[in-house]
């Protein structure tokens, strides 16, 4: 039997999606463009779902916190969290790696495997130095 | 539309009141609603129930809870709905309220609003409220509507001056009101110098999420409270002579993006500045107009953003407002008479009917000894949903407006 997860190699990332008709750019996607009111279908079935725009990379922290109550299980002290605005003008929330903050300071957001609160697997936002 | 007026108002304790169930607090507070109203045996002049409750279904394992209070009350067949609008549950059922009994469809109805979050621990209340957050982009991460407070602090911090001692002055202003009314949460006063001047403040009021402190943050708090709403030009309304009617003057409310970061400007509140301008609009009142207000201060730096964008200071003044007393119960503008959510306590289906209960406590004149506002003709409450993503705005009136 061949064993398949030795090639399990999956790629992380977090996308924004982009309006097959104006181009304008949304993260997270909703399901209809702000801009032209094009329609978004996730199915694919009634219309094509948007084109995926991998989100990464250079990013300005716009706001930060350091939060001390944590969910049962946590074993450490506090974690951090910010917003960034990357050069695109799309703008995220995520977790934050980095000794100092510093408003304005500019980062690099990397997408690693987390658990959320309920113990669910998912890929999202570490921003680092 | 027509004229609607309060004219019962009921509430019980608020606080840890776990050993008991969700639905006898709500009937306690409709109880008590239904006493000032002078309502007993007719209890079926009621037609209508709105009850605003954002996590039975989560923290309760309950459901059909507006059925199983008119149930519990010996209210049927009065039509009952649930209303979920997440921490703005409460205002907007006032709201449906208000609707169904302007529009005409009914001229009598009980809006109560309830919540017990210490059924379950911290850490699970604080994770059902950021149930609301946006799942993938927002909640997944751990955010909490805590670390949201936190980042607006600090934007708010760098932008306009505020410091910690500002946030601190706004905790020791609503827990010397909270102090005095009997169903706030926290009666106990605190000092500038215990949580805020003295080298060992931070031995009591550590950060939860900086910038914001433990003084920073409202409790977790079970309760309910409940309202009576009826038209001016009803014939029931003749009956309704125990207590002074009080007219819901403005309703207004508004919405905006779901994920914070989304915002054009983050420190911006565009749904409370809109629902506050329709509300104005609806009575024809100004922000000068307000004698006392109402702000959901589940986080002290709320209460001030959000009285900047309700009109009563211009943006970045409302620290200097706050220092300078005109914010406390003897002051021009008394704001969070109650002790706001700070002290008076946050279950979050509650609040919003509990911050009309306080309108109309003050504008009958019936608040308690040192924290009852002069001769007040107008208060405002703003019941705020999400991290502004939902705001509710209510004026009520002494008087024909």
């Amino acid at each position: 039997m061949i064993d398949f997860s030795a090639y399990g190699v999956k790629t992380l990332e977090v996308n924004a999606v982009k309006c097959p008709s104006c181009g304008k750019l949304f993260y997270p996607a909703p399901m209809i463009c702000s801009e032209c009111s094009e329609r978004r279908d996730p199915s694919g079935i009634i219309f094509p779902d948007w084109e995926k725009v991998s989100l990464s990379g250079e990013c300005k922290l716009l706001a930060w916190t350091r939060v001390y109550a944590l969910p049962e299980g946590f074993d450490i002290q506090y974690l951090l969290f910010g917003i960034v605005e990357f050069s695109n003008g799309l703008r995220a929330s995520g977790r934050l790696n980095v000794d100092q903050p510093e408003t304005g300071m500019k980062l690099n957001a990397t997408v690693v495997t987390m658990d959320n609160a309920k113990g669910k697997e998912y890929d999202g936002f570490v921003f680092v130095k | 539309m027509r004229k609607v007026s309060i004219v019962g108002i009921g509430h019980t304790v608020f606080g840890n009141l776990s050993e008991f169930d969700l639905i006898d607090i709500m009937g306690f507070a409709s109880g008590n609603a239904l006493d000032d109203a002078g309502i007993k045996e007719n209890r079926k002049i009621i037609e209508q129930v709105f009850v605003a409750n954002m996590g039975g279904g989560i923290l309760n394992h309950q459901t059909g809870i507006a059925s199983s209070l008119v149930s519990r009350m010996f209210m049927e067949p009065a039509m009952a709905e649930l209303i979920e609008n997440g921490p703005a549950s409460g205002a907007s059922a006032v709201k449906m309220g208000y609707i169904a009994i302007a529009s005409g469809f009914v001229d009598v109805v009980m809006v109560t609003g309830g919540e017990l979050m210490r059924a379950v621990t911290g850490w699970e209340g604080t994770d059902f409220v950021a149930s609301l957050l946006h799942p993938e982009a927002e909640y997944n991460y751990g955010l909490t509507l805590p670390a949201y407070g936190g980042m607006f602090t600090r934007m708010y911090m760098e932008r306009y001056g505020l410091t910690e001692r500002d946030l601190a002055l706004v905790a020791v202003k609503d827990h010397q009101n909270g102090e005095k009314n009997n169903v706030a949460h926290v009666r106990v006063p605190c000092t500038v110098e215990a949580i805020h001047d003295s080298e060992n403040a931070h031995v009591i009021n550590n950060y939860i999420a900086e910038p914001l402190r433990m003084y920073g943050m409202c409790p977790v708090s079970d309760g309910a409270a409940s309202l009576i709403l009826c038209a001016n030009d009803s014939p029931i309304m003749k009956y309704f002579t125990k207590q002074e009617p009080i007219l819901i003057s403005g309703i207004g409310a508004a919405t905006d993006t779901h994920c914070i970061h989304n915002r054009k400007d983050p420190l911006v509140l565009d749904a409370v500045r809109l629902a506050a301008e329709r509300a104005y609009a609806m009575s024809n009142l100004k922000p000068e107009d307000i004698s006392f207000a109402e702000l959901h201060d589940a986080f002290v730096i709320l209460e001030l953003a959000i009285s900047e964008e309700v009109g009563f200071f211009e943006r970045g003044k409302s620290a200097e407002a706050l220092r300078k007393g005109v914010t406390a119960i003897d002051g021009a503008l008394p704001i969070n008479t109650s002790g706001g959510l700070k002290a008076k306590g946050h279950p979050v289906g509650a609040t919003g009917v509990s911050q009309i209960y306080e309108l109309v406590k003050q504008l009958r004149g019936q608040a308690e000894e040192g924290r009852q506002v002069k001769n007040p003709k107008h208060g405002m409450a703003v019941n705020f949903g999400g991290f502004g993503n939902n705001v509710v705005a209510t004026i009520c009136s002494r008087g024909d407006v």
